[in-house]
């Protein structure tokens, strides 16, 4: 059965060429627009390299203090709280602290280069999974010693030593001499917690260490035992802010910080204010959005739908004579839809890698690797699905209420 | 024949309802992102209010806490910066200077013109020469104002209007707290320092006083250098400047690079824009295309009869045009209900000839779509033979 109503779809796309190529550009053209940005979306809150375990990391990026007066004030939390609080939780399998990365420069041959330095503990290379090139991470040894050596990425070995070997070599930064010990693959600048163009041991800033203050200029990545563990990790999280809020010597305040996910926490600080959770609005906003988008290019297709399947009237009216029932007939003219939307799905991720290509070689997102992956791919199917039924229910139902004897006529009113 | 082909739409309503949300969609789609678009462009056309060639800027970030020391530093790295024979003029400032990130904002109140929000840039007497800023009235801050009971404070045209209305704003007192004033001691035309898509806001500049505040630190040094002043001279600099300020951390970026990477955050978003809605209205397009040609192929026995009874193939040409165009008109009338909501309601504090310029343009754009769609359709209606089409019955 669905055998022939494929081989019966197949026969009708041929048949209006022009109709066919204005179903399949729009459908092509909608479905790249939403893989692309699905691709984005997966590149920025999505497992990558090399933040690959996604389901077992958790990042704490912001300590919110409000005051009786109502006065807040927000931004990083400081290595001292995160030293002394988050590194001693107990459920956690580890925990990083890793400074916010700052923008220094560095010459070479009357060359600028604007560099981003990231101090990290040793912590961070177990936790994280970098795709190192040449050489290793700095170990527990280098980091308590506070040795001046760094890892860097591919790009700044390639624009400061030419494309030799660079470990063993020594890098100067921010006036700064490093001994460069690893080599690793690009991190895209959107991944916020581990991107760096040069890591160096966090032991060098010291000085940051005893600043009692709760605000700072530091991150803490936490790594799970497994994902299960994750609610409660915040859990004793939230307990040990609560402890925190206590012992505060200011009476009244009010201390908000969470550890999330890259997405709670982007939902978190853009839509709840930073204190409470987003991420089901977050979700909510984004369908609403792709609804919209794919509203215009479905009634598009609807209208086009129509017009096509009117042709077909004394078809319907010979299957609804033999007996076809409505239900029929509507599972017949979906699967028919589907089928082709599936088609323009498929030229849409021919279109959308291209595009993917197309940001990437731009440089407009700094060491960016959009690309198509399974996940992506399964969400475009979805999203083939959706449209595929939003652009097929109506016109299968008008037709299936055609009465036999005028469908047969040709006519319809 | 107008009333005619109203009638003749209207009778159809049903099966015409769905090409009439589409145009109305289509229209609302390209409403917004014309707005948007022009709202950034006619911003671009307006002036800055200075000039950014040539401008640099050098970010100090200090890594100790003794305010004593990061004081002398700041003042010993100011008085090196200002003898090299490559820098024209410099300037200490927060971080908000132009094309930054960063902004500042303060409210002041006069008379009863209360909170009115203004952004604040604490500068130096040289500033006016590194940003080459006009003046419209008064003068800029100088050495007379050490000694200035008042802070004296040098406000923009916006600010003046928001604050003065029409009246005289020079030598006016604007209370800060209890016991301080500001006073103004000039106006100056425009300073759009955000980006050069944002609209001006109120904006007013506030003089740096070294002797007076002893414990304050500015992040930023603005410094004009000569034309021409290269990477060679910027890396010298840095060394220098980092013997004097070891442990701080110093960076050099130009304000044009600035600019650039400011512009791309507009740009970007707004070609993303541009190409997925005229993907969408092409789109529309082809479609809306695809169907007259299927709609006018089904009534030929209605054009051959009316051919045979004297019209003329003009007469059909046009006839199907008009009522292409009065089905546009009937989503436009629907999407321009809503749309002139915007400028009624004052929504987004944008001006209103943003959004009227956006409407009709819309509206000119769907109706040249509409026409170039019924265009081959309908001459391919023109040229029926009435005898052949009569004959198919």
């Amino acid at each position: 059965m669905l055998k022939n109503y494929l081989k019966i779809a197949w026969k009708v796309l041929l048949r209006r060429r022009f109709f066919t190529f204005i179903s399949l550009f729009g459908i092509s053209f909608t479905l790249m627009v939403l893989m692309v940005v699905t691709s984005l979306f997966d590149h920025v809150f999505g497992p990558q390299m090399p933040e690959r375990e996604m389901n077992r990391l958790l990042f704490v990026n912001i300590m919110r203090k409000q005051l009786d007066n109502g006065h807040t004030q927000s931004g990083p939390p400081s290595y001292h709280f995160l030293n002394r609080h988050v590194r001693t939780l107990e459920t956690p399998e580890n925990v990083s602290v890793n400074s916010v990365f700052v923008t220094v420069n560095s010459y070479v041959n009357n060359r600028k280069l604007a560099l981003d330095l990231k101090f990290t503990d040793q912590a961070f290379w177990e936790i994280l999974d970098f795709n190192f090139l040449e050489g290793r991470a700095f170990g527990q040894q280098e980091t308590d010693n506070a040795s001046r050596v760094a890892v860097i990425n591919q790009s700044t070995r390639d624009k400061y030593f030419g494309s030799g070997e660079a470990v063993g070599q020594t890098i100067e930064v921010d006036q700064v001499k490093y001994r460069v010990i690893g080599v690793v693959e690009d991190v895209p600048v959107l991944r916020l917690h581990s991107y760096a163009d040069v890591w160096v041991p966090v032991t060098l800033r010291s000085k940051d260490f005893n600043k009692a203050d709760l605000n700072g200029e530091y991150f803490a990545t936490i790594k799970a035992r497994q994902s299960a563990d994750i609610p409660k990790i915040k859990e004793e999280y939230a307990q040990m802010m609560h402890q925190v809020e206590l012992s505060h010597p200011e009476k009244g305040i009010k201390l908000y910080s969470f550890p999330d996910s890259v997405l709670e926490s982007f939902a978190r600080n853009f839509l709840g204010n930073g204190r409470e959770n987003k991420t089901a609005f977050l979700y909510g906003i984004l369908a609403l959005v792709a609804f919209l988008f794919m509203l215009l290019p479905a009634i598009n297709l609807v209208n086009i739908n129509i017009s096509r399947i009117l042709e077909r009237s004394s078809e319907i009216g010979v299957r609804k004579a033999f007996g076809a029932s409505s239900a029929t007939i509507i599972g017949q003219f979906l699967i028919e839809n589907i089928f082709l939307t599936l088609l323009g799905g498929l030229l849409g991720f021919v279109l959308s890698a291209l595009v993917l290509e197309l940001i990437n070689d731009s440089g407009l997102i700094t060491y960016a690797d959009l690309s198509l992956n399974l996940r992506v791919f399964g969400w475009g199917l979805l999203l083939c699905l959706v449209f595929g039924l939003l652009s097929g229910v109506y016109p299968a139902f008008k037709m299936s209420r055609l009465q036999p004897v005028e469908a047969l006529k040709g006519g319809t009113k | 024949m107008i009333r005619h082909l109203f009638k003749l739409i209207w009778n159809r309503k049903k099966s015409n309802f769905l090409l009439i949300t589409e145009i109305f969609f289509s229209f609302m789609v390209l409403f917004a992102v014309l707005s948007f678009v022009f709202y950034n462009y006619c911003n671009y056309t307006k002036p800055l209010g200075f000039d950014h060639q040539d401008v640099w800027q050098l970010t100090l970030r200090t890594n100790s806490d003794s305010t004593a020391q990061n004081r002398l530093i700041q003042e010993q790295l100011l008085q090196r910066v200002k003898s090299f024979d490559e820098v024209e003029h410099v300037s200490l400032s927060n971080s908000n200077v132009p094309f930054a990130f960063s902004m500042m904002t303060n409210s002041l109140s006069y008379g009863s013109n209360k909170e009115v929000q203004a952004n604040v840039y604490d500068v130096q007497d040289d500033f006016k020469d590194v940003m080459k800023l006009q003046l419209q009235q008064g003068r800029w801050f100088g050495p007379q104002d050490d000694a200035s009971r008042h802070r004296p404070i040098v406000i923009n045209l916006m600010l003046k209007q928001k604050l003065f209305g029409e009246e005289e704003a020079i030598g006016k007192l604007i209370p800060i707290n209890d016991s301080t004033n500001y006073t103004v001691i000039g106006v100056m035309d425009y300073y759009r320092a955000y980006s050069e898509f944002n609209a001006e806001e109120p904006a007013f500049f506030s003089r740096i006083n070294l002797q007076q505040n002893e414990h304050a630190l500015w992040s930023s040094l603005l410094i004009r250098v000569k034309p021409g002043t290269g990477v060679a001279f910027e890396e010298k600099m840095v060394r220098e400047l980092s013997r004097i300020a070891q442990n701080w951390t110093l960076e050099v970026t130009t304000l044009e690079k600035m600019r650039k990477s400011k512009a791309r955050l507009t740009l970007v978003p707004m070609i993303a824009l541009g190409l997925v809605c005229g993907f969408l209205i092409f789109n529309v397009a082809l479609g809306l295309f695809g169907v007259l040609w299927h709609n006018i192929n089904r009534r030929h026995s209605e054009i051959g009869l009316r051919r045979a009874l004297g019209a003329s193939s003009a007469q059909i040409y046009r006839q199907f045009i008009g009522e292409v165009l009065v089905l546009a008109t009937f989503g436009l009338l629907l999407g321009v209900v809503f749309a002139i909501q915007l400028p009624l309601l004052e929504v987004m504090q944008v001006e209103s000839v943003v959004y009227i310029s956006a409407l009709f343009a819309a509206v000119g754009l769907i109706y040249l779509l509409t026409a170039l769609c019924a265009f081959y359709p309908s001459r391919q209606a023109a040229a029926i033979q009435p005898a052949v089409a009569l004959h198919e019955e």
